[in-house]
């Protein structure tokens, strides 16, 4: 490659990270700034301002904003370790055994994922309200599976193909049992799989907004992004614009973490649970 | 390829073994396999399935939810009153347009970042890649609140940034009408998912083989060339299934509009329509009509890829 | 945020014994979800359970006057009961949504609610308040403004508690009426302010967003010009007759699109809701603006932070809201909030005594000097500290009695979803068309045959 040629291929990388952290740069900007400089049409603030902050975790709006982060956080992880652990069953049998209705399984999941949500919601709104489900964490983490199995199991079958799995033989051969050989052999293999669905299951769960608004209606169950969309400024008539600035921020943080720590693994797992030829 | 990567012992087991016991142990196999699948198919039935049966049995009713004693059954007229109305053809060109607008330029602009990516220096890769994967993470409400106070009159830069741009001014109001609006809200919806689209063709690109690349090469084909009559037409099962997956998405959109116009100046999209019969008027009857017929226009929608453009799911899946 | 810790003492888990019981129960239903649901029980609720009942008061957010009510209201009650907050969206429409939702599930958990007027009658209606004692409506209606009590009332009967009576003024600069030549001691007109503005080169503050506030505008103008948006009402919806094909209807489309091609009305008028208005009236541009009265609380509070001049306040102007027609008085806005008492509440009795607790002339001074919203009781307006506050308050009390509801009808979300998809934005009205156009809509939409 030429220097030349190289320079370009910076150039590109580093538009591509510009284009991709603009937008994030702009809310945290527009977090730190103060009541008064909201409005002065500048990118960043004219002085850095906790106001915002202060205001969604111990003032005002941190009765709406902490239950809801508290609900984000139990709801999705509940949901996410239900459909591993589904799909994990699933995707040992998909990749392992020869079983008719295979792919019937997957088909299924595949119906399921591209599944209109509204369609979802309007049934069970009512449903839920007769059963007493409305507003209540199952009444989230139920729906919440629609979202996070199929992607899962797709994901995790994907994984689980590659899995040498005659080592498990080997070592049988070698004199283990089977429960050594699984544990030994086979558990370690599958763990980065296992793991990197659970995030990328934990992201889709994390980003649901239609669910969260249409369940709920307190902070009993509402998660975040439900939340920021209901905040209210200092008064009611005030626009909650830092407020709603300050918690986007929040709630990114920990997508963005687990972005920077298991990049490698999330790109893998996306690639392949979508393509392969 | 779902037998060729089945591990070598399990293929060479039945040829050693007697006939009875390859059919108990293809039984057992089976038996098996639906127990630890069965599970996860029960539950992705459970939660769609039933949901959608039961919204085809409310929508032959009149019911609104303050008004339980005036429930009726009215068969089929909930449907007529949603086809003949011009707010369900307007948001389904809504969202038909927006959905072609960002699938379109998610797919160029996602090829682009692909190519870059795929040839980006070992250097800076982590990067770029570290940087590709936050607008796929970060909350979709979260994107559209951004790009609506970058471009909000009192609140956003974007006026006093681009104001050398015709037709943009410190006044200009973004969402005071239609069409500055479904742009901004395009704009939303592309940055959040191209990235996406990108990791799909990335990988569809990486299987694209070097060899053909480098015979064409030796042809003298053109970069252009080569794009056109090697790396494109190796990778269109990824692309394919990029496009279908995208369409659906966008088709379902929602959180964007909410968020930006709440539906104003007739940018309603029909999920957004569907949701304020529900849940807001809590005209049960009626959203669930609408629920129905969004869901057909979503199988309609992948019927058309699948069969049309021939888009073989599995095989591009690793199933074939 | 001022009361922050006063907010956190009261935080607290979820009403702890009327969800717990109510969850429980539910719990065998919900079968297969067994598990799940302790996970979520456990998570969510978990208080103390102790024997006083426990109200749970669903408020509309404010600057913590309501928090603050519900805690000397608790100190009052002296152990019998205790009032927890919970708290609602910001707009009316989605206030009305979350309580509707929960109520149709015969929430028992909703005792008390801070409601807009404009919802009371379909609540009412659908059973959702628990029916006002006697003795109780005789008390909490002396001497409360005429106009607040028929917003509490339906079919005759009394079936919320008034708490706050809103109503909107028109603010001017008194620089720009006098430059004018405006004598802002008589009640003016829409022609004459848009007119001035015009001359002027100064900023008509009016919220011509799509949402509650356009209905608003819409209904003060046709009430203003002799109308209303319903003439006759019914309690079968296909019956609803409505006015908006009339002179009336033409008049106040005539002024929407006034104001709205004055070029006056701000870049973003299409857009623009109360704080807006009110943040482009304090600006250098400010000069006229219709808007409630927790304006000038805020202009104060922002004069005490340093945000705004105090020359800039010294400028406000208050009058009536104008008229439609010449020496016609106007019908300003009316809001505010009632309180509703949840039909299925466990404790109704205790429900109404906390409601009569927050309500007295004490507190809705109190309220009225904190939050800046008005008072329901006539007598407030004449306590020492709130003339003080609010050098106003008579021209409130004025426009509170002058004041037209917006239409009460139990199919009201529908009625103001129709004026708002027709009368938006307001450049697009067009006065001959518009309302019939919009009349057309709202009765097919009552009638089931078109979608909102």
């Amino acid at each position: 490659m030429s220097r030349r040629e190289k320079t370009w291929w910076w150039v590109g990388g580093a538009l591509i990270v510009v284009y991709c952290l603009f937008p994030i740069a702009w809310i945290v900007s527009l977090s730190l700034k103060a009541p008064s400089d909201l409005n002065t049409g500048g990118f960043l603030p004219s002085a850095v301002s906790w106001e915002n902050y202060q205001l969604i975790l111990t003032g005002g709006a941190s009765d709406l904003f902490l239950p809801a982060l508290r609900n984000s956080f139990g709801i999705c992880l509940i949901a996410t370790a239900i459909s591993c652990l589904l799909a994990m069953f699933a995707a040992y049998a998909i990749a392992r055994l020869d079983f008719p209705g295979k792919r019937l399984i997957l088909s299924t999941a595949l119906i399921v994922a591209i599944f209109p949500i509204i369609s979802i919601v309007t049934p069970l709104f009512n449903l839920w309200r007769n059963i007493g489900l409305y507003d209540t964490w199952p009444g989230l983490i139920i729906p919440y599976l629609s979202l996070t199995l199929p992607i899962s199991i797709w994901t995790m079958s994907a994984f689980f193909r590659e899995i040498p799995w005659e080592m498990e033989q080997a070592a049988q051969v070698d004199g283990a049992t089977t429960w050594q050989a699984f544990r030994k052999v086979i558990v370690p293999l599958a763990t980065p799989g296992v793991f990197t669905t659970a995030i990328i299951a934990f992201f889709i769960a994390w980003n649901d907004f239609l669910y969260g608004i249409s369940l709920t209606s307190t902070s009993a169950a509402r998660p975040v992004p439900a939340a920021i969309g209901l905040f209210s400024g200092e008064s009611q008539f005030v626009e909650p614009t830092g407020a709603i600035a300050a918690a986007a921020v929040i709630v990114t943080i920990p997508v963005v973490l687990l972005v920077l720590l298991f990049q490698r693994r999330i790109v893998a797992g996306l690639t392949n649970g979508a393509v392969k030829g | 390829m779902s037998t060729t990567t089945l591990p070598p012992t399990k293929k060479d087991a039945p040829k050693s073994a007697p006939a009875a016991t390859t059919s108990d142990r293809a039984r057992s196999e089976r038996k098996l396999g639906w127990l630890l699948a069965g599970p996860a198919f029960l539950v992705m039935l459970a939660v769609t399935a039933y949901p959608i049966l039961q919204a085809t049995y409310e929508s032959l009713f009149s019911y609104r939810l303050t008004d339980p004693d005036n429930r009726s059954f009215v068969g089929l007229q909930n449907y007529g009153v949603i086809l003949s109305d011009p707010l369900w053809w307007q948001s389904l060109w809504v969202t038909a347009l927006i959905t072609f607008v960002t699938v379109l330029v998610e797919l160029v602009l996602g090829f682009a970042l692909a190519m870059v990516m795929a040839k980006a220096l070992s250097s800076i890769r982590p990067v770029v890649r570290a940087a590709i994967l936050i607008p796929y993470a970060v909350i979709t409400v979260v994107s559209a609140y951004a790009w609506q106070f970058a471009f909000d009159i009192n609140t956003g830069f974007v006026n006093s940034w681009f104001a050398w741009i015709p037709g943009v001014g410190t006044d200009t109001d973004w969402f005071g009408d239609f069409g500055t609006s479904i742009f901004v809200i395009c704009l939303a919806e592309i940055w959040k998912t191209t990235p996406f689209i990108s990791l799909l063709l990335l990988a569809g690109l990486a299987q694209v083989p070097e060899v053909l690349q480098e015979a064409a090469k030796v042809d003298g084909a053109t970069w252009w060339q080569r794009l056109w009559r090697v790396t494109l037409p190796n990778m269109k099962a990824a692309i394919m299934v990029a496009l279908l997956f995208r369409t659906l998405d966008a088709f379902r959109i929602f959180d964007s509009i909410f968020v930006m116009t709440a539906g104003a100046n007739g940018t309603e999209s029909v999920s957004f329509l569907a949701y304020r019969q529900t849940i807001s008027r809590l005209e049960i009857g009626l959203g669930s009509a609408l629920s129905v017929l969004l869901f057909l226009s979503v199988v309609l929608i992948a019927a058309i890829f699948i069969k049309g453009f021939k888009v073989d799911l599995a095989q591009a899946r690793g199933e074939g | 945020m001022p009361n922050a810790p006063g907010r956190s003492g009261f935080r607290g888990p979820a009403p702890a014994p009327l969800r717990g019981r109510s969850r429980s129960r539910r719990r065998g239903v919900a079968g297969a979800a067994a598990l799940l649901v302790t996970a979520g029980t456990l998570a969510a609720c978990g208080g103390d359970s102790g024997g006083t009942p426990t109200l749970t008061w669903y408020f509309n957010p404010d600057n913590g006057g309501q928090v603050e009510l519900a805690r000397r209201c608790t100190e009052e009650a002296d152990g019998r009961y205790r009032i927890e907050t919970a708290i609602l969206p910001r707009d009316a429409s989605s206030q009305r949504e979350q309580l509707v939702r929960r109520l149709a599930a015969k929430d028992a958990s909703i005792d008390l609610m801070s409601l807009d007027p404009i919802y009371v009658p379909e609540f009412a209606q659908a059973g959702f308040l628990a029916p006002v004692p006697e003795d109780v409506a005789e008390r909490v209606t002396e001497g409360v403004v005429q106009s607040a009590i028929d917003g509490a009332t339906w079919d005759d009967e009394l079936v919320a508690v008034p708490f706050w009576g809103n109503t909107q003024l028109l603010w001017y600069r008194k620089s720009v009426a006098e430059a004018a030549g405006l004598d802002m001691t008589k009640p003016v007109t829409w022609e004459q302010i848009v007119t001035a503005a015009q001359e002027q080169d100064v900023e008509l503050g009016v919220q011509g967003i799509r949402a509650e506030s356009l209905t608003v505008w819409f209904n003060s103008l046709i009430e203003s010009a002799g109308g209303s948006v319903i003439e006759g009402n019914a309690d079968d919806p296909e019956n609803l007759e409505l006015g908006l094909d009339s002179d009336a209807g033409r008049q106040a489309a005539e002024v929407m699109k006034m104001v709205a091609e004055s070029g006056q009305a701000g870049a973003a008028f299409s857009t623009e809701n109360e704080s807006a208005s009110a943040a482009e009236f304090e600006g250098e541009r400010g000069g006229f603006m219709v808007n409630w009265p927790f304006i000038y609380a805020q202009a104060v509070s922002g004069v005490e932070g340093g945000t705004i001049d105090q020359a800039v306040l010294d400028d406000y102007g208050w009058t009536l809201w104008p008229s439609v027609l010449p020496n016609v008085p106007s019908a300003p806005p009316l809001g505010g909030i009632d309180l509703g008492i949840g039909a299925y509440s466990a404790n109704v009795d205790f429900a109404y005594e906390a409601a009569e607790c927050i309500t007295t002339d004490e507190n809705q001074a109190y309220y009225m000097i904190n939050e800046g919203n008005p008072a329901s009781s006539a007598a407030v307006f004449d306590a020492p500290d709130v003339v003080e506050k609010f050098p106003m308050a008579d021209t409130i009390r004025q426009s509170l009695e002058q004041a037209a509801p917006r239409p009460q009808t139990a199919y009201y979300n529908e009625v103001s979803g129709g004026l708002q998809r027709e009368y938006h934005p307001p450049a697009s009205v067009q006065p001959g068309d518009t309302g019939p156009k919009a009349a057309e809509l709202i009765a097919a939409v009552l009638r089931g045959e078109q979608l909102l």
